[in-house]
């Protein structure tokens, strides 16, 4: 039996382009996921704390020079919810006999 | 939100998925532009090294080398894009396609420098570099390509 997992919280339309994004990288900044996935700072602030108090995201903050930077990374729970969230929707996609179509 | 997608909703969250994911591999992987510029600056150090000049040698080889280790330490340390790319995603393939073309790009410049000196060519670190530096201006696009590909194969859910 497949172990995958439908994940709720990932599945909202936002934070799965963060996920998507951060599971493709070692980490991002904070800029560069706002660019990304076009959101505002305070918008991604908020969807990257939901995601760090659900155990999915690493926040890590340091200072370059006299300038702060904030830069993300998924957690290894969280990468491994992703995995499984991706193969429960591949499974529910399998099952219906749907395909999907090239991006 | 709650409960299960329909199919149709769960396929277009992995196209998004699947978008996402490639719009960043893309964003993250190294752009043309630095290969031309590595291969301008290997040029140069060749050139300035069959001049013979003091004063060349000075200036133009340790410009060319900060400038070579700057925009490199930039790539791999992710300072330009603001991302680094994860291990995970380049795997073992991936790795072993950047040793060997760094390797065979080295490899390539030094063999004919030393074999057209050897062979009392004149300017053989010019020529020499000015080969190596067109196949990493060449060579380059064509790893990331093959980058992209191995990166796009282990993303979430093509990974087995």
């Amino acid at each position: 039996m497949s172990p995958s997992r439908f994940d709720e919280l990932i599945h909202a339309p936002t934070r799965l382009s963060i996920v998507s994004l951060l599971a493709a990288v070692e980490w991002a900044d904070f800029r560069f996921i706002r660019d990304e996935v076009h959101l505002s700072d305070s918008a991604l602030s908020k969807q990257l704390t939901t995601l760090e108090e659900a155990g999915y995201v690493e926040i890590r903050k340091a200072f370059v020079g006299k300038r702060p930077r904030t830069s993300a990374r998924l957690s290894r729970a969280g990468r491994a919810a992703f995995d499984l969230h991706v193969e429960a929707l591949q499974e529910i996609v399998g099952r219906s006999g749907a395909t999907i179509r090239p991006s | 939100m709650t409960g299960h997608p329909q199919p149709e909703e769960a396929a277009s969250a992995l196209a998004g998925i699947r978008r996402q994911q490639e719009k960043v591999i893309d964003a993250v992987l190294v752009p043309r532009w630095y290969w031309s510029a590595v291969g301008t600056a290997m040029v140069a150090i060749g050139a300035a090294a069959d001049s013979r000049r003091t004063v060349v040698l000075a200036v133009v080889i340790p410009v060319a080398v900060v400038a070579i280790v700057a925009m490199t330490g930039a790539m791999i340390f992710g300072a330009y894009r603001g991302a680094q790319v994860g291990s995970e995603l380049l795997g073992e393939r991936g790795a072993l396609s950047i040793v060997l073309f760094v390797w065979l790009v080295v490899g390539l410049t030094l063999g004919i420098g030393f074999g057209l000196r050897a062979a009392g060519a004149p300017w053989p670190a010019t020529i020499a570099t000015a080969i190596g530096g067109a196949a990493l201006a060449y060579g380059g696009p064509w790893l990331m390509r093959r980058l992209r590909a191995v990166m796009l194969g282990n993303r979430a859910g093509n990974r087995r």
